[in-house]
């Protein structure tokens, strides 16, 4: 951060260049309404640590339009009346320019209701549902990170150039997240020629799961798909290793089922595990490895895992459009962010004017001796699918 | 006979002395109220009274625990299911049917009865703790049914209820305008209430306090006490669902959290933090909670361990809540008075 | 008949065996709690979060270099002072009042919030797990079980059976069983009851802990690990009937049969509704469970 003194001479600096902003040396409040309490705490704390690195160095640079970016925090508690509660809050008292954080599914729609209402614009790092740029598209909305159908993507590519035909079983957790996770991925398998074996979903923080493997032991699978996460990843593999389900058969799931918070209690359960995800701290590139060193630094050890990632890149790209159109108000900032580019530690992302998704190269990671290492990439517009937006 | 006349017109004082209490309790707080809406719409806020809305919708559901722990007894730990359920019966007739703010509540409201004389037949067989484990149960179990039912939005929810007006005899409020809003929720609030009350001092009303007092007795006195409290189980499960059925219009969407636990237990805090059985009580702890979940989470994200400290210390210390503590004071105030001017 | 047998042998009784082994975890926990709740009349809304710090006071004797099996024996130890603490000064002075059942209800659950938070802020959100000291599997009768799961069983059983014999064979057992049948007369012919009650409370608790340490190598260890076992222990509670030992085992043999069983037919998501089910049927049609008060065996 820039002293004081010399914040103040870039202010009046930044004022005289910069036309229309009159309140130039004031900061860009943004919003971060992430889960700090509960169950999704670990992610909440990737986003933000990638916030903050992020920020830190924007404002280290300069800043956006020559002002400097204030991250607002509240927390969302991975529920969503809280999280609308609390995006009022930071709309209306605290009167944030700008949203995000939100991790679940269901916190991002109904706070992207609470921007619309607010006219303001949010954008979401973490979360999965095909429905957010889908279905429930909004025009406040914007989602940085990759959905389930671009995981998807880059695993079959991935498992048909290791196959050519296999076997698939599926199990996730019982939530919309769960199911829409292994439905993509079936209809990428299926239409690559693979076979569907069965399917089972459990409930979502299901203890024990040897129950279902007399199932998965008949069905007699090649490769099995999953998509839990967190803890329910560490009881899954572990179990799956101590009934010997996993001997044999190729492990393969969505990006969120293995990450540095639970590889960690997993031990060598996960050895082996592929998935389709938009980030690897191993990514060869001197971003990357900028990036990872930086993080680490503000994490304290951790590396950042994809939550982390998106969340770093997102900043810049407000930044990027931002200074485009020399304007955050929400009308001119919503149609700069529409087909943006941007650079992040993955490389370039490309936002999708019809549906606000990012476009992003896609990675097969393999967990190998407990890293991400990374087997194949499939290009983004590959990746991106079709645009199921109608609302705009 | 002139001194049971004159135990009797004791009895019956202090009776009226202590619903005067309570009665003065709430139109302090009334008071309050309104000059708190009055202040936030010169000052231009909206989300504030809207946090307040919100903090009166869930008192409706607090209102619904005490009926049940306070006046008969019965700890329910699942009232959230029916918040719940007129919460998503009303998202559904919002977006679907019709926009018409009294068709819903009457709908809500003549859809939870038969519901609830089911779970409430069924639960009412058992007492105590077992009763809360049942009624945990239920809200276990349902919102479990619902979070993987895909029609009903699953675990996502469902947004984009449409902000509705409510036609009332001279004005059609918009429930967009906060202070609107707030204040008819108020009105609302008070007015069950005092309806509460009212039903509560009728001869049919007492028998609750006998009840409480006694309840081997009262069956040998001819009372049904089964009966007595299935009714009660179905009116807290009316007020509980009509009161979730105005959350969706506060804030657009709906969630299966709100039949979590969370809520329930929520509802029960602000019930012990206000005074259990006086109606009234839950109101003043609902506002107390929102405010505190609000505050505290501003400075930490350990606002769980604060909120569970301030149980613990109000279950070990302070078992009687706000408005029961309050309660007794005032009452010895107005006998004070009343000695005086006998005297 | 052939294809019946082995349909028998390879997917029914595979599926009954692992229940037993899930059984025994599910008895553990439900033994610790029908204790306390017979003895005491103390609903223990907090039984899952002392199952939780049993598992979090094992990853740091790991972490400080004991080993597993002693661990087994010592983190149980150190938690009853905890145990004894709580309920000398939390439980007992609401224990005199009418609606107590109620009270220590909202009391047990006031605590386990803050627990939970508190097992956060101390270890992180993060899933822990010890290494499954008992790796491998065996084949019993043609059917694969890990190790472990046996181990499992076998410690399940032999815990059953110390807890009863103590209860039933021994004069602390008898002080405990007179308390809990008449409080006043068992304390005017000198049992010393406020000590009995904070001393088996602290035993529940240190069950649950023990449980903690026992299930840490599957299920792992994170703050909210608790939230496991609630429901079906205090079902099993209930099923088996109140403080009665036979009844847990029994109900919890009986309801993770019912779970296991049932998995093969119909969908996951319906295994929490039928325990429900069940439990709302015991309590209509016997409220005191298949096996009565505490005393009764």
């Amino acid at each position: 951060m820039l002293k004081k003194s010399k914040m103040l001479a870039l202010a009046s600096v930044a004022f005289a260049a910069v036309l229309g902003t009159a309140n130039a040396a004031e900061p860009i409040k943004i919003g971060v309404l992430t889960p700090l309490s509960g169950t999704y705490t670990v992610i909440g704390q990737q986003v933000k640590w990638g916030l903050e690195l992020a920020s830190k160095e924007i404002n280290a640079s300069g800043g956006v339009l020559g002002r400097q970016i204030e991250l607002v925090y509240e927390d969302s508690e991975a529920n969503p009346s809280v999280a609308a509660q609390k995006a009022e809050k930071l709309f209306q008292l605290e009167k944030v320019d700008f949203l995000t954080g939100t991790v679940s599914s269901g916190a991002t729609l109904a706070v992207g209701q609470v921007a619309e209402r607010n006219d303001r614009l949010m954008a979401t790092t973490v979360s999965f549902s095909s429905a957010i740029t889908g279905s429930k598209c909004s025009p406040n909305v914007f989602r940085v990170n990759a959905h389930a159908g671009m995981q998807a993507a880059a695993l079959a590519a991935w498992l048909k150039a290791e196959k050519s035909e296999a076997k698939v079983y599926f199990l996730g957790p019982d939530y919309e997240m769960g199911r829409n996770t292994v439905a993509v991925f079936k209809d990428a398998a299926v239409s690559n020629g693979f076979d569907d074996g069965g399917e089972v979903f459990a409930p979502l923080g299901n203890k024990d799961y040897s129950n279902f493997f007399g199932q998965i032991r008949a069905a007699g699978p090649d490769v099995i798909y999953t998509s839990v996460a967190g803890n329910d990843s560490v009881r899954l593999f572990t179990q799956m290793q101590e009934y010997g389900v996993s001997k044999g058969v190729q492990i393969v799931g969505s990006a969120g089922t293995v990450t540095p918070a639970n590889i960690g209690a997993m031990g060598n359960a996960a050895e082996g595990f592929v998935t389709g995800v938009g980030y690897s701290p191993l990514i060869d590139s001197p971003d990357n490895k900028a990036f990872v060193t930086a993080f680490k630094g503000i994490s304290g050890g951790t590396d950042p895992d994809l939550y982390g990632a998106d969340s770093y890149g997102l900043l810049f790209l407000y930044k990027a459009a931002a200074e485009k159109t020399k304007s955050i108000e929400t009308d001119m900032l919503r149609k700069s962010l529409e087909g943006a580019e941007w650079n992040t530690p993955q490389g370039v992302k490309k936002m999708r004017a019809g549906d606000h998704q990012a476009e992003m190269p896609m990675y097969a990671v393999r967990i190998q001796d407990g890293a991400f290492t990374i087997d194949s990439k499939v290009p983004g517009d590959a990746a991106i699918g079709g645009d199921a937006c109608e609302r705009f | 006979m002139a001194d049971i006349d004159f135990m009797f017109t004791r009895v019956r004082d202090s009776e009226k002395r202590s619903l005067r209490s309570l009665r003065l309790i709430a139109a302090t707080f009334t008071l309050c109220a309104i000059i708190f809406a009055f202040v936030a719409f010169a000052l231009d806020d909206t989300f504030y009274l809207r946090l307040a809305s919100e903090a009166l919708i869930l008192a409706g559901m607090a209102i619904s625990v005490d009926l049940l722990l306070g006046i008969c007894g019965l700890l329910s730990l699942g009232q959230a299911l029916f918040f719940g359920l007129g919460a998503y019966m009303s998202t559904m007739m919002l977006i679907h049917t019709t926009e018409n703010f009294w068709l819903v509540l009457i709908s809500v409201l003549l859809a939870t009865i038969p519901v609830s004389l089911l779970f409430g037949w069924i639960a009412i067989r058992s007492r105590g703790v077992y009763f809360a484990l049942i009624t945990f149960g239920y809200a276990q179990v349902i919102s479990r049914v619902i979070y993987n039912t895909r029609s009903l939005g699953a675990s996502d929810g469902i947004v984009g209820v449409p902000v509705i007006s409510v036609p009332l005899p001279f004005y059609d409020l918009s429930l967009n305008n906060p202070i609107g809003f707030f204040l008819f929720m108020l009105a609302l609030v008070l007015l069950i209430v005092l309806a509460l009350w009212w039903i509560l001092d009728t001869p049919f009303g007492r028998v609750f306090s006998a009840m409480r007092v006694n309840e081997d007795r009262l069956p040998f006195l001819g009372y049904n006490v089964r009966g007595y409290m299935l009714f009660m189980y179905v009116l807290a499960a009316v007020i509980a669902s009509v009161f979730g059925a105005l959350y969706p219009m506060l804030r657009g969407f709906v969630s299966p959290e709100l039949m979590f636990f969370e809520m329930s237990g929520n509802a029960l805090i602000m019930v012990i933090l206000g005074g259990v059985g006086t109606v009234i009580g839950p109101v003043l702890g609902a506002i107390i909670l929102v405010t505190l979940k609000s505050v505290i989470g501003s400075f930490t994200e350990h606002h769980l361990i604060v909120i569970g400290g301030i149980f613990i210390v109000l279950v070990l210390f302070f078992p009687k809540g706000m408005v029961g503590y309050l309660r007794l004071h005032l009452e010895k105030f107005l006998t004070r008075s009343k000695k005086a001017e006998r005297s | 008949m052939e294809s019946v047998l082995q349909y028998i042998q390879f997917v029914l009784a595979s599926q009954m065996l692992n229940g037993l082994a899930i059984g025994a975890a599910v008895i553990m926990m439900a033994l610790g709690l029908t204790i306390i709740f017979g003895l005491l009349d103390v609903i223990n809304m907090a039984h899952g979060e002392f199952y939780a710090v049993g598992g979090f006071i094992l990853m740091v004797m790991l972490g400080l270099g004991f080993d597993f099996w002693v661990c087994i024996a010592l983190v149980p130890v150190l938690m009853l002072p905890v145990g004894y603490l709580i309920e000398r000064t939390l439980i007992q002075p609401i224990f005199h009042k009418g609606d107590r059942h109620i009270l220590t209800l909202l009391l047990t659950f006031g605590i386990s919030i803050i627990l939970q938070d508190l097992l956060k802020i101390i270890f992180g959100p993060n899933p822990l797990r010890p290494d499954n000291p008992l790796p491998g599997g065996s084949e019993i009768f043609g059917i694969f079980l890990p190790n472990y799961r046996l181990f499992l069983i076998a410690a399940g059983a032999v815990i059953v059976g110390a807890v009863w014999g103590l209860v039933y064979k021994t004069s602390l057992g008898a002080m405990i069983r007179a308390a809990a049948f008449d409080k006043d007369m068992a304390g005017s012919l000198g049992v010393p009851v406020k000590r009995i009650y904070a001393g088996t409370f602290a035993f529940g608790i240190a069950l649950a802990g023990l449980s903690g340490v026992l299930l840490a190598p599957i299920y792992t260890v994170f703050p909210t690990m608790g939230h496991d076992f609630i429901l079906i222990a205090f079902t099993v509670v209930i099923v088996g009937g109140l403080g009665s030992i036979t009844g847990a085992v029994l109900a919890g043999i009986l309801l993770t049969q019912v779970q296991a069983i049932s998995s093969l037919y119909i969908s996951p998501v319906w295994s929490e509704p039928l325990i429900f089910a069940i439990m709302v049927l015991v309590l209509v049609l016997k409220p005191q469970g298949l096996f009565g008060k505490f005393g009764n065996g």
